[in-house]
């Protein structure tokens, strides 16, 4: 495959995923906590926006404590991810990059797949916030959210399972796992900051509070939440799944025997992996989980980096040549 | 100009979409003879039409233009501060073409390829052509697409232009040549998308047509392709694009899917040795073929343009070294300048010892005396254009013009006389097209694409039939407000 297309595959497959999380964060404060009270709505929009690692807009100095999701209304907080085409983080952007990739890959892509997140891409565009938001203020999030799940099952159905498949896959795990290790950090500095945090909140956000209650029990403990979310083998959303299916993922890439020793991407997916396994993470006041959560997303990046370099940017030589 | 007999017949009334059909002799009408009376190939189209309600038709025409934008067939537009992709007007009203006239345009349009590729090997080899006067060599060598760098090289299979689209136009006089492209033809992608819209809008009166196929376009742009690739081993084929902000991009990236061959920037090429290789995840690659949609003057900056990103520095090398096949290759368009045009029934003729089947359009050379005199005096009944111009910008079309506009023309051309030639305004037909809610008569013309491999010629049988549709006007680009039709040729 193409270096280049390979690149353009990852990057549709980061930008889709941080599309879907986006539209996840936000659904939080709009559609869950409609019947609490606007402190915690407050807190809901902290947690948002910490995890984006983005301060609230119009904040001064880059302020993002509490007192500014205060002051600042849920339509300008919602808004600013919604459809802010200047932020790079908003459902519009990230939905529109992701098109800009998925038009670098058009040739790779079944006409349904295009044609799904090209509508997709046209809906939000063409969307009316404010006509929207009189329907009611998660309306839009809500379809938003159905498109992408239409287009995650037309992707699943269709793609042929290549190496584009792969960086696409790829793109979306390094993605995934970056996104839950902020947002698990965010919640817990939060929660040690005296903010009150109900744990099943964050098992909603992440579409595992059925699970959870079915795994262990309808009652919610912290570090049960946390072991879940860090090291559950078969819950999509956690660490230890996404990181899994990365280093599974960089196998097929370089094949087993292809190439020795391992490329370096894929030892590092495998030293993360076992960073996970041998960490305290209970979460008690001891611990510190919120550095680990930092470093989880510091070794995510410098795989992102170790990705490029062997498969994107390599340097041209003579070893080059098959 | 008065309303067919469709509008008249008594079956619709004043609720006919052809109500408004301002019926003119003067034109050829692809759907009506001169009486008015359907053509016998259009009836069935004609009666589907006069029997449709304007909400239907309207709905007809949304969903060919949502089909469009859904499926993001656009093009690019670069403006100053942004860039934006826009959707070709697509008429859902198809042209039709009777089996038999199709039939004697394919022949014309394979004579007319055969003899080029002659041409074009002849004057980058020995020249006789030009030895023996048949074209004048400065109008050749002064050609500024004509490419030193070609002179000698070995073209594999002497196949110069693989792929090819020539416009044509038709008059109460049949079919005519109005230029030939054999640099970078573009506009299959809306054969393509238009086919597809337009069978899905009318699936029962597309069957009943017997509409011959075009879907196989990219089967036999492969298979040509490939019958040209220097390589014993199933060859490695690439388009090379200059990518997402080319206007064409998405017919490069279509052409790209249906083949499934990649689709190639200049950035990820590069020359070893001698040979032409991709970059892939896994290294180098070689490459045996490269479909270009590029221009020469990008190719390769060590032999063009220096300032090039578009092409791969020592492309021109390897291909020099028959490593690789450009298709179509570079200095083709010597062969497709509007100077050279007139003389290409004489190329024909000279080269194949045969009658040209299809036509040209009267020219006059402004290079010549004669020709530029006759221009100057007829510049209101003639259109004017530059020998290097293309998308309909740089032309005169004297009766439309004002008389300052002529003036100015005219003093440009006294300035620079062998950079013009002028034809006739041509009479182009008219057919029926979904305009404000019914149905008028709008100029088109056509361009079929015509592919020359190793041992054979292959046209399928369509071509991207395009449409001006500001009422009155006879440009067609699609950058000056131009449309295009789905072509319906029958299987009789």
């Amino acid at each position: 495959m193409l270096a280049r297309v390979a690149a353009n595959f990852y990057w549709m497959g980061r930008y889709l995923e941080r599309t879907g999380q986006t539209v996840r964060l936000v659904r939080y404060p709009l559609d869950h906590l409609v019947d609490r009270t606007v402190e915690e709505i407050a807190v809901g929009w902290e947690v948002v926006y910490r995890t984006l690692g983005q301060p609230p807009p119009g904040a001064v100095g880059g302020s993002g404590d509490g007192e500014a999701f205060l002051m600042t209304d849920a339509y300008t907080l919602a808004g600013s991810l919604i459809e802010e085409a200047s932020n790079p983080d908003s459902i519009l952007s990230c939905w529109s990059t992701a098109r800009e990739n998925a038009r670098q890959v058009r040739p790779h892509l079944p006409l349904p797949v295009w044609t799904s997140l090209n509508q997709g891409y046209l809906w939000m565009r063409e969307s009316d916030l404010p006509a929207a938001w009189a329907k009611g203020p998660a309306a839009l999030v809500g379809e938003a959210s159905d498109r992408l799940r239409h287009l995650a099952g037309t992707m699943d159905g269709l793609m042929y399972r290549d190496d584009g498949w792969r960086f696409f896959s790829l793109g979306s795990f390094v993605e995934r796992v970056q996104h839950q290790a902020a947002l698990l950090g965010a919640w817990i500095a939060l929660g040690r900051g005296g903010a009150d945090l109900p744990w099943a909140d964050l098992l909603r956000i992440c579409g595992a509070y059925d699970v959870y209650s079915r795994r262990y029990s309808m009652e919610v403990r912290q570090e049960q939440v946390v072991a879940f979310l860090v090291r559950d083998p078969e819950l999509p959303r956690s660490l230890r799944f996404a990181l899994h299916f990365i280093e599974e993922t960089l196998a097929g890439i370089d094949p087993a025997g292809a190439r020795y020793p391992l490329a370096p991407p894929h030892r590092m997916a495998l030293r993360l992996a076992a960073a996970l396994e041998v960490e305290t993470l209970d979460g008690s006041p001891d611990g510190d989980p919120d550095r680990f959560f930092r470093s989880i997303g510091g070794e995510c990046r410098k795989l992102h980096d170790l990705v490029m370099t062997a498969y994107v940017d390599f340097p041209l030589s003579e070893g080059a040549l098959p | 100009m008065t309303a067919p007999e469709s509008s008249r017949d008594g079956s619709s009334g004043d609720a006919s979409p052809f109500a408004r059909y301002d019926f003119d002799p003067t034109f050829y009408d692809e759907m009506f003879d001169e009486a008015g009376s359907p053509r016998e190939s259009c009836r069935q189209m004609r009666d589907a039409l006069a029997g449709l309600a304007p909400e239907d038709l309207a709905r007809l025409q949304d969903s060919v233009y949502r089909r469009f934008l859904h499926q993001g067939i656009t093009f690019t537009v670069l403006g100053e501060d942004e860039v934006t992709e826009r959707i070709i007007p697509l008429d859902f009203v198809p042209r039709v073409l009777t089996g038999a006239e199709w039939d004697h345009i394919e022949r014309g349009l394979k004579q007319r390829l055969a003899a080029l590729n002659l041409f074009l090997k002849d004057v980058y080899h020995e020249g006789r052509c030009l030895r023996d006067g048949v074209v004048p060599l400065d109008l050749v060598l002064g050609c500024p697409q004509y490419r030193m760098e070609m002179r000698g090289v070995k073209v594999p299979h002497d196949v110069y232009v693989a792929i090819c689209g020539t416009d044509l136009v038709r008059t109460h006089d049949g079919f005519a040549v109005l230029e030939d492209n054999l640099r970078v033809p573009s506009g299959v992608s809306y054969m393509l998308g238009c086919r597809d819209a337009v069978k899905g809008a009318f699936p029962q009166l597309y069957r009943k047509h017997r509409v011959r196929e075009v879907s196989d376009y990219s089967q036999r742009l492969y298979s040509i392709l490939a019958s040209l690739s220097p390589s014993m081993r199933t060859p490695r084929i690439a388009i090379l694009t200059p990518g997402l902000y080319n206007s064409a991009y998405y017919e490069h990236a279509l052409l790209a899917g249906e083949m499934g061959v990649e689709l190639v920037e200049g950035q990820d090429l590069a020359v070893r040795d001698g040979v032409l290789h991709a970059r892939t995840t896994a290294g180098l690659q070689r490459i045996d073929v490269i479909y270009r949609r590029v221009d020469d003057d990008f190719l390769d900056p060590v032999t063009f343009r220096p300032d090039s990103v578009l092409g791969s520095p020592g492309m021109f090398h390897a291909y020099r070294a028959g490593n690789f096949v450009l298709a179509n290759a570079p200095g083709t368009g010597v062969g497709d300048d509007k100077g050279l045009y007139a003389y290409v029934p004489r190329i024909i003729r000279y080269f194949l010892d045969e009658e040209p089947i299809l036509r040209n359009v009267e020219t006059h050379l402004c290079r010549e005396p004669e020709g530029l005199s006759y221009t100057l005096d007829h510049l209101d009944e003639l259109v004017v254009k530059e020998v290097g111009g293309s998308g309909g910008y740089g032309m005169l079309v004297g009766p439309h013009a004002s008389a300052a506009e002529r003036a100015e023309f005219a003093g440009r051309l006294r300035a620079d006389p062998s950079n013009f030639i002028s034809q006739p305004t041509l009479a182009l037909s008219r057919a029926p097209c979904f305009v404000g809610g019914g149905i008028e008569p709008r100029h088109v013309d056509l361009r079929p694409f015509v592919l020359q491999g190793r041992d054979r010629q292959e046209v399928v049988p369509g071509g991207l039939c395009r449409v001006a549709l500001r009422r009155g006007s006879l440009v067609v680009n699609s950058s000056q407000g131009g449309g295009c039709k789905d072509l319906w040729v029958l299987d009789e």
